[in-house]
């Protein structure tokens, strides 16, 4: 047999290896219903309720935000996050969190804001009228 | 039927664009003919006809710039794309910007940069140029395909650059003849109001260009079956590539860690991904294209990666302008409804590439060697008893070019690792067509996964990098020579386990993996030096690549320091103790609150203090001091103040970006930036409903007197007419006064200055500002019953006249009062000139009985044959002084004098206690420790690179 074939296949075998061990890195898109069901760490995508209070206290504490989301399923959860509250937080079109169910609350490690108005507003200003 | 609109830029753009593309397939068509028929006569014509077509392209493509530009500039809303990226108050060098913002931009960027190299190609590349030339001319139509905006049913293809605003949009406005007087372009947004958004695209995009020149001669060495010759030209040309994509995408790196607030220079994201895959894969291209043109092997891989680069970057580009991407990417893409034109582009280019590949597999030269076997067909003793035949020969397994080989398979498998996780949302896609009931997959923390992947990588890169070093082409005499590598090895080995002993005294290694990373790095950067003095003798020519691996050594030093030692000092565990709620671990405080002039210790010795900040235009900006202390709380003079901002929208109500602010030292960095702040500041419509809630008491300010509250009291200083607060801003012919507090606590001896103002504006009327003083909680305000009291008591005032000449002193309750002349230039600050006006100021410098001195200016003035007098006063003396008028017969003025009685004058102004504290910033500060060796490491590598190029150009190798 020749070595680049040993080399190839041994390449080859790290490859599936390392893809073996990834298997654990993946994680799949959930509704809230489905992580409070599994209570595994899942990626969850839904919109901010803003009709809900938003929880976010800095001189309490700066890293704790707390605030409501509705899932693609249109079900309501709390969701906690140990973090500054981002800027443009209550713009965002649609939030993407990594993280688990802890009893009624959804604890998240990571949070993705999709704010597409931040860069283009679909309306049309009025330019006030001069002379 | 619309007024004032310019239809003619976006028609010729239109026409450039039509032009383009049809003159770019044409060219491809008349080289691809000039290329098959290059043994026959008309081979010439065919050239000639490709050529010319490609000007034709090349005039079209920069007259498509040139109209987009020119709407840009102009400011021509009426276009779409004017309107959505440019606004009137835009700085004008941001145009470059809101040019490659979007896709039709960045497209034509990209189809800018073919056309350079294009010509460069006609102009240097000989025989290559028909072959080559084919297929960028052929990329070229397809990419020219993507900006065409044509419709044929309902299929559009390409998004037009220049489509109006009233066709995209449906919107009530578009009914009035003159809507675009009234339309105002959106802007750009804040974020890429930067100038490494001017820089950064166009080298990155030239970098992706350039990929397809390897790609080209690789298809034509297929094609051609010069599968040899082909060699040279594509190694100048990828070495060229991998230096300018590697810097587009540093430059990526430093634009996120300097402009950026997420506190790094790489994150993994896709976009950053799809962008470093092509740049790996033409690494391993150079590598074997180098063992190819010293040994004769490796050809077959070299088509192969270089092939793979170009698809590669063809892939990266469907993932981030297809919109598939969304919700694993922090960067925001547009959908333009490409994705079927972009999946076509890929495929055309790939199976052109692959059915090339493996329909000359068997043609692409090996190296060989005459071997004799046995003689089987023999079938009498007369003939040969063996015979010859010729067998492909191996790489031995100690030659330079079999750990080469082996090099750029690693590097491809960590290109095919990126690619791998990054394509989630593509198989999830593709899988979801196909079982509607798939649940998609997504990476639960796409930072560590790649971080750990890419660790492997990076040890076998530093291994191989270092004894491939030493390792020789074509190696026929090792027995001779092991010794000799022997000891250069040994030498590394022990200079790399004392410089990883020396680097884990100042990094925290935390695991065994990441002690042979360093181990690792260590011994490519030890090899590379000793082969730097000892081989090639510090011959600079020869250096590129010991140079390249020691740099590679460096950046993983740096990834190492950084992320390692990365450490967040803006976390007080002290103060925040108790008013946390729920566990909290150490590693989740990033953030810590910065009450404004209150020091607040944070870790590693520093007191951070929130100074003061500043408005201009759209940005806020925050100073922030830092102090070091040592152990025993002792000043240790370290000292600086950094300056985060944040930039609000053109409403000002709401922030849309925070930028960093880093203090940089030759060995650490510390970044900052705001990472929230007080939902008052955030939102006007908030701050607003706040204040209305508030319970304000009032009282009555008298100058020199003092107001009790029930918690504190407030010495009323004075009135001023310049007053100063953080959201006004003077303009001339305003009537502005501030009231001059100075508030303390009952219990506390400490003073705050507070001024709450109002002012009249003419053209949009009156305006209070409260003044704010946030340690003790309080809003004071003054209110329009105010004004009333402070122009009433002006009214109210009995003026003495006096007959003045220059340079006469008179004297009033004891006031010397000089004239010294009149003065032309008028400053008072009420005074709007206006033509035909005539206008003279009296300069008065007045000595009290205490012997301060003060001036006035007050203002005598003919406008449309009335005369007027603006007063002017010294609100410190309580005096006031107009300018009555003038005899120009006997050369006086008369100047009117008055003093106003301050007790009088009772200014009822409105105190809030309790409110809530608005004067904070919540500040995120990250120390980056070596963060230098990643910029100096990544340098280096390109670098080399640069010089390997250079060498290959000058000596023509």
């Amino acid at each position: 047999m020749k070595k680049t074939h040993l080399i190839g296949i041994a390449i080859l075998a790290i490859a599936i290896g390392v893809l073996i061990s990834a298997s654990n890195d993946v994680t799949t898109y959930a509704t809230l219903a489905q992580a409070k069901q599994s209570g595994d760490k899942v990626k969850l995508v839904g919109l901010l309720v803003k009709d809900r209070p938003v929880e976010y206290n800095p001189e309490k504490d700066p890293n704790f935000l707390a605030f409501y989301i509705k899932d693609e399923k249109g079900e309501v959860g709390r969701v906690e996050l140990h973090a500054a509250k981002p800027q443009d937080f209550e713009r965002s079109e649609q939030i993407v969190l990594t993280g688990q169910m802890e009893g009624e609350n959804f604890t998240a490690s990571d949070m993705l804001l999709k704010c597409p108005s931040k860069y283009k507003d679909q309306e049309v200003y009025v330019r006030e009228k001069r002379g | 039927m619309y007024d004032n609109e310019h239809l003619l830029a976006g028609q010729i753009g239109h026409l450039c664009v039509v032009l383009s593309f049809v003159a770019a397939l044409f060219a491809a068509f008349a080289y691809f003919m000039a290329t098959m028929r290059r043994q026959n006569a008309d081979t010439q014509s065919w050239r000639n006809i490709g050529r010319f077509s490609f000007l034709i392209h090349a005039a079209g493509t920069l007259g498509i710039i040139a109209s987009l530009f020119y709407i840009l500039v102009k400011k021509h809303y009426e276009y779409e794309y004017a309107w959505a990226n440019i606004s009137d108050d835009l700085p004008v060098q941001y145009v470059f910007s809101a040019f490659w913002k979007e896709q039709q931009g960045s497209f034509l960027l990209w189809s800018f940069w073919h056309v350079v190299l294009g010509m460069v190609l006609i102009a240097r590349s000989g025989k290559w140029e028909t072959s080559v030339m084919t297929t960028i001319a052929l990329a070229e139509a397809v990419i020219a395909s993507m900006i065409l905006g044509l419709y044929f049913g309902g299929f559009r293809l390409g998004a037009s650059p220049f489509d109006l605003l009233r066709d995209v949009m449906e919107a009530p406005i578009f009914a009035q003849q003159d809507y675009l007087s009234k339309v105002k372009g959106q802007g750009l947004n804040p974020l890429l109001q930067n100038y490494w958004m001017t820089i950064h695209p166009p080298t990155l995009f030239l970098g992706f260009a350039s990929t397809i020149v390897p790609f080209s001669y690789a298809v034509a060495g297929l094609w051609l079956r010069e599968h040899k010759t082909w060699l040279k030209p594509a190694l100048q040309w990828s070495l060229f590539s991998g230096a300018i994509l590697g810097t587009g995408v540093l430059m990526g790196g430093a634009w996120a860690y300097e402009a950026l607030s997420f506190g790094g220079y790489w994150a993994w994201d896709p976009v950053e991904n799809t962008s470093i895959v092509p740049w790996l894969i033409l690494l391993a291209g150079i590598h074997t294209n180098l063992v190819a043109r010293a040994t004769g092997h490796s050809i077959r891989s070299t088509y192969a990666f270089y092939l793979l680069a170009f698809i590669m970057v063809l892939y990266s580009t469907y993932l981030t302008r297809s919109g598939i991407l969304g919700d694993t990417s922090a960067h925001a893409f547009t959908e333009m409804g490409l994705s079927v034109q972009l999946v076509l582009f890929i495929g055309l280019f790939s199976g052109l590439g692959l059915w090339l590949f493996f329909s000359r597999w068997k043609g692409v030269p090996q190296v060989t060697t005459t071997k004799e076997i046995p003689n089987t067909r023999a079938s009498n003793a007369e003939e040969a008893p063996f015979r010859e035949i010729t067998v492909a020969v191996e790489e031995s397994a100690v030659s330079r070019e079999f750990w080469m080989f082996i090099g750029s398979l690693v590097l491809f498998l960590s290109a095919l690792m990126m690619t791998g996780a990054t394509s989630l949302p593509v198989w999830n896609k593709i899988v979801q067509s196909i079982i509607p009931e798939y649940v998609p997959l997504a990476l639960k923390n796409p930072m560590s996964h790649h971080n750990s992947i890419q660790t492997g990588i990076a040890i076998f890169i530093g291994v191989l990098s270092g004894i491939a070093q030493f390792m020789r082409y074509n190696e026929r005499n090792w027995q001779g020579y092991a010794k000799k590598f022997a000891f250069h090895i040994g030498i590394a080995l022990v200079g790399a386990a004392i410089l990883t002993w020396l680097n884990a005294q100042w990094i925290n290694v935390q695991a065994w993996q990441l002690y042979v990373l360093l181990f690792t790095a260590m011994f490519t950067v030890v090899v590379n030096f000793d082969y730097l003095f000892s081989v090639i003798r510090g011959n600079i020519k020869l250096a590129g690549s010991a140079i390249s691996h020691v740099g590679f050594g460096a950046l993983i030093l740096g990834i190492m320091s950084t992320g390692l030692n990365k450490a967040w000092i803006s976390s007080n565990s002290f103060a925040m103790e108790g008013l946390i709620e729920g566990a909290q671990s150490d590693e989740l405080s990033k953030s810590v609150l910065l009450l404004k002039e209150a020091a607040m210790p944070v870790k590693e010795g520093y007191e951070a203090t929130y100074e003061k900040d500043t408005i201009e235009r759209q940005t806020r900006t925050f100073s922030v001091r830092f102090k070091k202390r040592d152990e025993n709380g002792k000043d240790t003079g370290t000292e600086f103040v950094l300056n985060p901002n944040v930039m609000y929208d053109r409403q000002f109500s709401k922030v849309v970006a925070s930028n960093p602010s880093t203090q940089h030292y030759w060995n650490y960095d510390i970044f900052t930036h705001v990472s929230s702040l007080p939902k008052a500041e955030l939102d006007k419509d908030f701050a607003k409903q706040q204040e209305d809630s508030l319970r304000f008491d009032k009282y009555e300010a008298i100058i020199g007197d003092t107001i009790f509250t029930k918690k504190h009291y407030l010495i009323v200083e004075g009135l001023t007419k310049q007053p100063t607060h953080p959201d006004y801003k003077p303009e001339k012919g305003d009537l502005a006064f501030g009231l001059k507090l100075s508030v303390h606590a009952l219990d506390d001896p400490k003073a705050y200055a507070a001024e709450p103002m109002l002012y009249l504006r003419m053209a949009s009327g009156g305006f209070t500002l409260p003044a704010t003083v946030g340690q003790l909680q309080m809003k004071i305000r003054l209110t329009e019953a105010s004004i009333e009291q402070i122009l009433k008591a002006e009214d109210a005032l009995q003026y003495a006249d006096f007959k003045v000449k220059e340079g006469e002193v008179f004297t009033w309750n004891g006031y010397q009062i000089q004239f010294k002349g009149a003065e032309r230039e008028i400053k008072h600050p009420a005074y709007v000139a206006q033509p035909n006006d005539i206008a003279v100021a009296a300069g008065l410098y007045i000595t009290a009985p205490d012997g301060r001195t003060a001036e006035a200016h007050p203002v005598y003035l003919i406008r449309d044959n009335r005369p007027y007098s603006l007063k002017d006063d010294v609100p410190a003396m309580g005096l006031h002084f107009r300018f009555q008028n003038i005899d120009p017969a006997a050369g006086t003025l008369t100047i009117g004098v008055a003093e106003s009685n301050e007790s009088m004058r009772r200014i009822p102004i409105e105190i809030a206690e309790n409110a809530p504290r608005s004067d904070y910033i919540v500040l995120e500060a990250i120390v980056f420790p070596g963060i230098n060796l990643v910029w100096a490491g990544s340098i280096l590598m390109l670098l080399g690179l640069a010089i390997s190029l250079l060498r290959r150009l000058m000596s023509r190798l």
